[in-house]
C-alpha cells in the first residue's frame, strides 16, 4: 500500500505563491531569548475557546495557550508534527483510534495532564458542542483511558484514519477536564481566560485594545518559548495595520491584515519583509453559491454559461495581485492526498457563455439583457466584495444583470443560509486538509437550514450524496481517495456551486521577527519557536 | 439661581417621554434588521447548525416576542440595568462605561479646541469686518468645513503618523505600557492630537463662522455707536461689548452641536482604532446587539440632554436678561 | 425682482451658484460624456492619472475608469443630497405646520418627537437605519432625512405660531376659509424662505453624510458614489493616494458651493425681512 508522502508532495508542490523574503529558519540554539511580540489583531472573538469554535479568528490567540494533539508540519511523513500526543495509529477496521499521549506535560494551574482530559474533551466538548467536532467526531461512541497516558477513541461506524488525521489540528483542543467538568461549558469563565498546556499563558485582555500573554516557564518544549510576551493589538481596520507595522509600533501583521494592494510597496521599506508562506494548510476558496431554485438556476447549461463568463486569471492577477491560484474543482491544488487535476474545465469564453444561454433558451432582451438575478457577495473579506464588483461586470458582459446586495455580516448570513434570499452569492469557505471536514458539505444536499458554509441553495443530487457518504467511511486511504476523485469530477460536470480561485493570505513582518511562516498552518499554531532578535 | 434650576428641572422632566420616545423607536427600528446577535455570533466562529442556533437563541431569551422583549428591556431600564451584551458576552453597562472615557477625552478635547480657537479666530476675524484678514479667514473656515473628517483624519494619519512619526498612527494610549499619573497623560494626550485635529475642523469653523456672523450683526447695533462715541478703546470695546454679546449664539451652537460631534466620533473612531463609545456602536451594528445598540443610544441621548442642561446654565449665567424675566414673575 | 438682484449682488451667492450650477451640468451630461456603467472594467488597473489619453485620471484597483466614477460620482452625490433635502424640509415642514396650528396636546406630542430625533446623533441614527436594512440609495437618503428633518420643522413651527396670530390669518378665519387652505394659502408661502435657507446647509451636510456612509462601506454598491471612491482608494492610500485625493476634493467643491449659495439665499431673504 503505497501511501502518498506528504512531505515529498508538499515540497514538490511549489508555493501558491512567489515569496519575496526568504523566511528565516533559525536553529533553536541560536535563537535569541526575551522580547515582546505586538501583533495585528483583526477581530476580537466573542468566544476564545478554540476547543468549542474551531475556526482561524479564535485559534490566532488561542492556540498558544491550548494545544492540539497534533499540530500541521510540512517536513513530517504524515504532515503532522507531535503536541500533546506523540504517537497516533488508527485501527484498520476504522472503529477505533489510539493515541500515545505526552508526559510530563502540567497544565497551567500546575495540575498534571492526563488521558482524562482528552477523554473529557473529546465527549464532552469537541463531539457535542464544536462547530467542526460535529462533523468529523459523528460517530465517536467513547474514549478508552486505559492509562494516565494513553486515550482509545472507539467509532460507532467505521471512520477513515485519514480524516481523524487530517483533522487533529482543528478538532482537537484539549481542555482541562479539572476546570469544566461539572460546569457549564459554554459559560465557563475559562473560556475567557484560557486555562492550557502551551507555551504561553493568558494574562490579560482589555476589550477593544488587546490581548496580553506571558511565557510559560513550565511548558514541555525544551527551550521553548523564546518570546517574553505576545500582545495582540486590535486594530479592526485594514489600513491601520500598514500604518502601524511602518512606524513600528507592532511586528507582524498577519493574514493579509496588510491590504494586498499594499505589498508591493510595503516590501520596499527597509526592515519590513512580505511572507507568503504559513498559510499552505489554511487555503480559503472563492466560491459562487447557486440558489437553484431559481428556474434559469436550475438549468446546468446556465451555470456553465455563467462559469465560462468568469476570466479567473483576471480576478487571480487583479483582485488577489497574483497572491492565488486559478481553482480547477472544488479540491484546492495544494491538498496533494486528494486533488485531482483531471475535471472538466470551463475556460474564460463569453462567445461560448452567449451560446449556451440562446440555446437554453434565454435570448437577449430589447436593452441586451436576458435575466436578472440577486448578487450577494460576502462582506468578510474584500477579495470577496471586490469579485462581488468583478462578477457583475463579467455576467452583464453575457446578458445577465446582476444586483449587488450589500449586506453587513449577520445580515448575509441570514439571507443565504437562512431565508435562501438570494440568487448567487460568493463566499470564502475554508478547505481544512480534507474533504470530509468542511468541503463535503457546501454540495451534500440535507444540511439543516441555518448552516452558514453549506449546501442552502437547494442541490440535490442523490449520486453525489451516495459518493460522500460512502467516502466518509472509507478506511483504506487509496479507496478513499479514488471517491473523493469522481467527486470533483462530478461536481465540475454538474456545477452545484463554481469554484474560482484559491487563496492563502499574505504575513508581513519587520526583519527582527524569526521563525515566521515555518509551518502549514502557522498563524493559527502555537509560535514556541518565534523569536525577536535586538 | 432658582430661575435657573427651574430650566433644568422643567427640562429634565419633559425629557422623560422624549428618552421613551428613543428607545421604544430604537428597539423597532432594529426589529427590522435581518438577522439577530445570534446570526452575528454564527458567522464569528464559522458556521453552527439549526440546534445550536435554537440552543443560543433560547439563552439569550431572543425567541420571546417583540412586545415581551421591549417590556423586560423597558422595566430594566427604569432600574438603571443596560442588559446583557449577547455579542460581547458581557453587562452592557460595564461596556460602555469602559468606552465611555475615551470618547470623552476625543470628544472634550475637540469641543475645547474647536470652540476657543473657533471664537477667537472669528474675533479676530469679527474685528474688522471686510478687512483682509476677515476674508482670508471666512476662506478657510469655509474649506475647513466642508473637508470629510475621515478624509482629513486618513490624510493626517500618512503625513503625521506614518511619513513624519510624530505622532502614533492609532489607539489611546501606549499598549500595557504602565504609565501612571502625569506620564499616561502625557501619552494620551499624543495619542489624540490627530483625532482631535480631524475631528474639531468642521466644529471649529462653525464656531468661526457663527462668531463672525454675531459680531457682524452687534457692530451694527445702536449701543456699541454709542460706545464708540464714548471713547472706549478698540480692544475693549471689540472684547467687553461686540464680542460678549455675540457669545451667546456660538454657546447655543455648542449645544446643537454636541449630538453631531457625538456622531462624527464614529468614523475618527474608525480610522484612528480608538476604543471609544462611538466605534461601539458600529460595533454593535456589525453583532446585531440590539440591546447595546439602544443602550448606546439612551446614553448618548441622556449626554445631550445633560450637556445642553449645561449650556442652558451657562446661557442663563452670561445672559443676565434670562434670569430676569424669570425672577420678575 | 429685487430678491434676485439682491442675489445677484452677494459675491458668495455667485459663487456658489457657479459651482453648483457646473456641478449640476456635469452631473447631467453624465451618460452622455461616459455612456455605459462607470463601474465596469475599463483598462489596467492602477494606471496613473495624466498617462493615458483615453483614461484622463487614470483606473483604480480593479481597472474602473476614475473620470467616469468622479462625473457619475456627482450625479450619485447631487441627487442623495437634494433628495435628502427635499425629503428632510417636507417631513419637517408637514409636522412643523401640524404643531404650530393644532397646538395644545398634539404640538406637545409632536415636539417630543421632534426633541427625541434631535436628542440621538444624527449620524448614529443614519448608521442604524441603513445597516438594519439594505444599502440602498432611497434607504440612504431616507436615512439621512431622518437626521435633518427636525430643522425644518422647528423653523416650520416656529414661523407658523408668529404668523397664526396675525390679522390677516384672523380676517381668513372670521371669513370661513379651512384652516387647512388658511396653511397652505398664507402660512407656507411666509414660512418656506427661512426654511429653503435651511436647506443648502442640509444638502451640503447630506453629501458628507453620504460619504461618510459610504466611506463605511454602507452604501449602495450597484452605483459609484464620492465616498465609495475614497473607500475603495484607501487600501491603497500610500501608493496610489490621488484615487482619495480627487474625489475628495469633489467633496470639498460641492460642499462649498452649496454652502455658499445658501449663504446667498440668506442674504437675499434676511435683507428683506428688515425691509418689512
Amino acid at each position: 500500500m503505497t501511501q502518498i508522502s506528504r512531505r515529498s508532495l508538499l515540497q514538490g508542490v511549489g508555493l501558491l505563491l512567489a515569496s519575496t523574503a526568504l523566511p528565516s529558519f533559525a536553529f533553536a540554539q541560536d535563537l535569541p531569548t526575551g522580547g515582546r511580540l505586538v501583533v495585528a489583531a483583526d477581530s476580537e472573538p466573542r468566544n476564545l475557546n478554540p476547543a468549542i469554535v474551531a475556526s482561524n479568528g479564535v485559534f490566532f490567540v488561542a492556540s498558544k495557550i491550548i494545544e492540539p494533539l497534533a499540530e500541521a508540519d510540512a517536513s513530517s511523513e504524515d504532515g503532522l508534527a507531535p503536541r500533546l500526543a506523540t504517537a497516533w495509529e488508527g485501527s484498520s477496521d476504522g472503529l477505533s483510534a489510539t493515541f500515545r499521549l505526552r508526559e510530563g506535560v502540567t497544565w497551567h494551574d500546575g495540575t498534571p495532564f492526563t488521558s482524562a482530559d482528552v477523554a473529557f474533551s473529546a465527549l464532552e466538548v469537541w463531539k457535542p458542542l464544536q462547530n467542526l467536532g460535529r462533523i468529523v467526531l459523528a460517530n465517536l461512541e467513547a474514549v478508552d483511558t486505559p492509562n494516565e497516558h494513553t486515550a482509545i477513541f472507539r467509532f460507532s461506524k467505521p471512520t477513515p484514519f485519514q480524516l481523524i488525521r487530517n483533522a487533529l489540528p482543528v478538532v482537537t483542543s484539549v481542555l482541562p477536564k479539572h476546570l469544566y467538568e461539572g460546569t457549564d461549558i459554554n459559560a465557563n469563565p475559562h473560556n475567557a481566560e484560557l486555562v492550557g498546556t502551551g507555551p504561553f499563558k493568558f494574562a490579560e485582555y482589555k476589550p477593544g485594545e488587546y490581548y496580553r500573554l506571558v511565557r510559560n516557564e513550565a511548558y514541555w518544549g525544551e527551550g521553548e518559548p523564546h518570546l517574553d510576551e505576545i500582545i495582540y493589538r486590535v486594530l479592526p481596520d485594514r489600513a491601520a495595520a500598514a500604518s502601524a507595522i511602518e512606524a513600528e509600533e507592532i511586528q507582524l501583521a498577519a493574514f493579509s491584515a496588510v491590504p494586498l494592494a499594499d505589498l508591493a510597496r510595503i516590501s520596499q521599506v527597509p526592515g519590513i519583509k512580505v511572507i507568503p508562506e504559513g498559510y499552505e494548510g489554511l487555503t480559503y476558496q472563492l466560491v459562487v453559491e447557486i440558489n437553484h431554485r431559481r428556474e434559469e438556476l436550475a438549468n446546468v447549461d446556465v451555470r456553465r454559461a455563467i462559469a465560462h463568463a468568469i476570466d479567473k486569471k483576471y480576478v487571480v492577477d487583479t483582485i488577489f495581485l497574483g497572491y492565488a491560484t486559478a481553482a480547477t474543482g472544488i479540491v484546492p491544488h495544494n491538498a496533494p492526498e486528494f486533488y485531482n487535476p483531471e475535471v472538466p474545465q470551463y475556460d474564460f469564453d463569453v462567445a461560448k457563455a452567449n451560446e449556451l444561454l440562446d440555446a437554453a433558451g434565454y435570448p437577449r432582451g430589447e436593452n441586451g439583457v436576458r435575466f436578472s438575478l440577486e448578487l450577494l457577495p460576502a462582506p468578510y473579506f474584500n477579495e470577496t466584495r471586490q469579485f462581488g464588483d468583478y462578477l457583475r461586470q463579467a455576467l452583464a458582459e453575457i446578458g445577465i444583470d446582476a444586483q449587488l446586495v450589500n449586506n453587513d455580516s449577520a445580515a448575509h448570513q441570514k439571507a443565504v443560509y437562512t431565508d435562501h434570499d438570494f440568487d448567487l452569492a460568493i463566499a470564502p469557505p475554508v478547505f481544512r486538509n480534507d474533504p470530509a471536514i468542511s468541503t463535503t458539505i457546501l454540495v451534500r444536499s440535507g444540511a439543516p437550514v441555518g448552516t452558514s458554509f453549506s449546501n442552502q441553495g437547494g442541490y440535490e443530487n442523490a449520486e453525489l450524496d451516495a459518493l460522500i457518504d460512502q467516502a466518509a467511511e472509507t478506511v483504506d486511504t487509496e479507496e478513499r481517495t479514488q471517491l473523493y476523485n469522481e467527486l470533483q469530477v462530478k461536481v465540475a460536470e454538474d456545477l452545484p456551486l463554481i469554484n474560482v480561485a484559491e487563496w492563502g493570505f499574505i504575513t508581513v513582518a519587520r526583519d527582527s521577527v524569526l521563525n515566521v511562516g515555518n509551518n502549514p498552518r502557522w498563524a493559527v499554531s502555537n509560535w514556541a519557536d518565534v523569536a525577536i532578535q535586538n | 439661581m432658582n430661575s435657573a434650576l427651574r430650566l433644568i428641572g422643567r427640562r429634565a422632566i419633559s425629557s422623560i417621554p422624549v428618552l421613551l420616545i428613543v428607545v421604544i423607536g430604537t428597539f423597532f427600528l432594529l426589529e427590522l434588521a435581518p438577522g439577530d446577535a445570534v446570526d452575528a455570533y454564527l458567522v464569528s466562529i464559522g458556521g453552527g447548525d439549526a440546534a445550536l442556533t435554537e440552543q443560543l437563541r433560547a439563552q439569550y431569551g431572543l425567541d420571546q416576542s417583540p412586545l415581551s422583549r421591549l417590556w423586560l428591556y423597558v422595566t430594566a431600564l427604569l432600574r438603571f440595568d443596560l442588559g446583557w451584551s449577547v455579542g460581547f458576552n458581557r453587562p452592557i453597562s460595564e461596556l460602555i462605561l469602559e468606552r465611555l472615557p475615551n470618547t470623552f477625552y476625543l470628544m472634550g478635547s475637540a469641543t475645547a479646541l474647536s470652540f476657543v480657537l473657533g471664537t477667537a479666530l472669528g474675533i479676530v476675524s469679527g474685528a474688522r469686518i471686510g478687512s483682509l484678514r476677515d476674508r482670508l479667514l471666512s476662506i478657510g473656515s469655509l474649506a475647513l468645513y466642508a473637508i470629510p473628517s475621515f478624509w482629513l483624519g486618513l490624510v493626517l494619519s500618512v503625513v503625521f503618523a506614518v511619513q513624519l512619526r510624530w505622532f502614533p498612527t492609532s489607539g489611546i494610549e501606549t499598549i500595557a505600557s504602565g504609565k501612571e499619573g502625569f506620564d499616561r497623560v502625557l501619552d494620551i494626550a499624543r495619542h489624540l492630537v490627530l483625532p482631535v485635529s480631524a475631528l474639531s475642523m468642521i466644529y471649529l469653523a462653525l464656531f468661526l463662522r457663527v462668531m463672525r456672523a454675531g459680531m457682524a450683526e452687534i457692530w451694527r447695533q445702536d449701543f456699541v455707536r454709542a460706545a464708540r462715541a464714548k471713547g472706549i478703546t478698540r480692544p475693549r470695546l471689540v472684547l467687553r461689548h461686540v464680542a460678549r454679546n455675540a457669545l451667546l449664539p456660538v454657546v447655543t451652537m455648542l449645544g446643537l452641536q454636541a449630538a453631531s460631534m457625538l456622531g462624527g466620533s464614529v468614523v475618527i473612531e474608525s480610522v484612528f482604532a480608538i476604543p471609544g463609545f462611538g466605534r461601539l456602536a458600529q460595533e454593535a451594528v456589525g453583532l446585531r446587539d440590539a440591546p447595546l445598540l439602544m443602550g448606546i443610544i439612551v446614553v448618548s441621548a441622556v449626554l445631550v440632554i445633560l450637556v445642553n442642561m449645561i449650556i442652558d446654565l451657562i446661557y442663563a449665567f452670561l445672559d443676565p436678561r434670562v434670569g430676569a424675566s424669570e425672577r420678575n414673575t | 425682482m429685487s430678491a434676485l438682484i439682491r442675489f445677484a449682488r452677494s459675491p458668495e451667492g455667485l459663487a456658489g451658484l457657479v459651482i453648483l450650477a457646473v456641478l449640476a451640468i456635469v452631473a447631467a451630461l453624465a451618460p452622455l460624456l461616459f455612456p455605459g456603467d462607470p463601474l465596469r472594467i475599463a483598462g489596467t488597473p492602477m494606471i496613473a492619472p495624466f498617462t493615458d489619453p483615453s483614461l484622463p485620471l487614470g483606473t483604480d484597483r480593479l481597472g474602473r475608469n476614475v473620470l467616469a466614477g468622479l462625473v457619475h460620482g456627482a450625479r450619485a452625490s447631487l441627487i442623495v443630497g437634494i433628495a435628502a433635502a427635499i425629503v428632510a424640509v417636507l417631513i419637517g415642514s408637514i409636522v412643523g405646520t401640524l404643531a404650530g396650528f393644532a397646538g395644545g396636546l398634539i404640538d406637545e406630542a409632536l415636539m417630543r418627537v421632534v426633541d427625541a430625533f434631535q436628542i440621538v446623533p444624527g449620524f448614529l441614527l443614519a448608521l442604524a437605519f441603513v445597516s438594519v436594512l439594505q444599502p440602498s440609495l432611497p434607504i440612504v437618503i431616507l436615512a439621512i432625512a431622518l437626521g435633518a428633518w427636525t430643522g425644518p420643522a422647528r423653523l416650520a413651527r416656529a414661523e407658523v405660531l408668529s404668523i397664526r396670530e396675525r390679522d390677516y390669518v384672523a380676517s381668513a378665519r372670521i371669513i370661513g376659509m379651512h384652516p387647512l387652505e388658511i396653511a397652505l394659502r398664507e402660512v407656507l408661502p411666509n414660512a418656506l424662505p427661512p426654511v429653503l435657507a435651511l436647506s443648502a446647509v442640509i444638502v451640503a451636510g447630506a453629501v458628507l453624510t453620504e460619504a461618510a456612509l459610504s466611506f463605511l462601506g454602507l452604501g449602495d454598491p450597484n452605483i459609484v458614489t464620492w465616498g465609495s471612491m475614497i473607500a475603495e482608494g484607501r487600501a491603497v492610500l500610500r501608493s496610489a493616494p490621488y484615487l482619495s485625493i480627487v474625489p475628495g476634493i469633489a467633496l470639498i467643491a460641492t460642499v462649498i458651493g452649496t454652502y455658499l449659495f445658501g449663504e446667498g439665499l440668506s442674504a437675499m431673504l434676511s435683507r428683506r425681512e428688515q425691509q418689512s
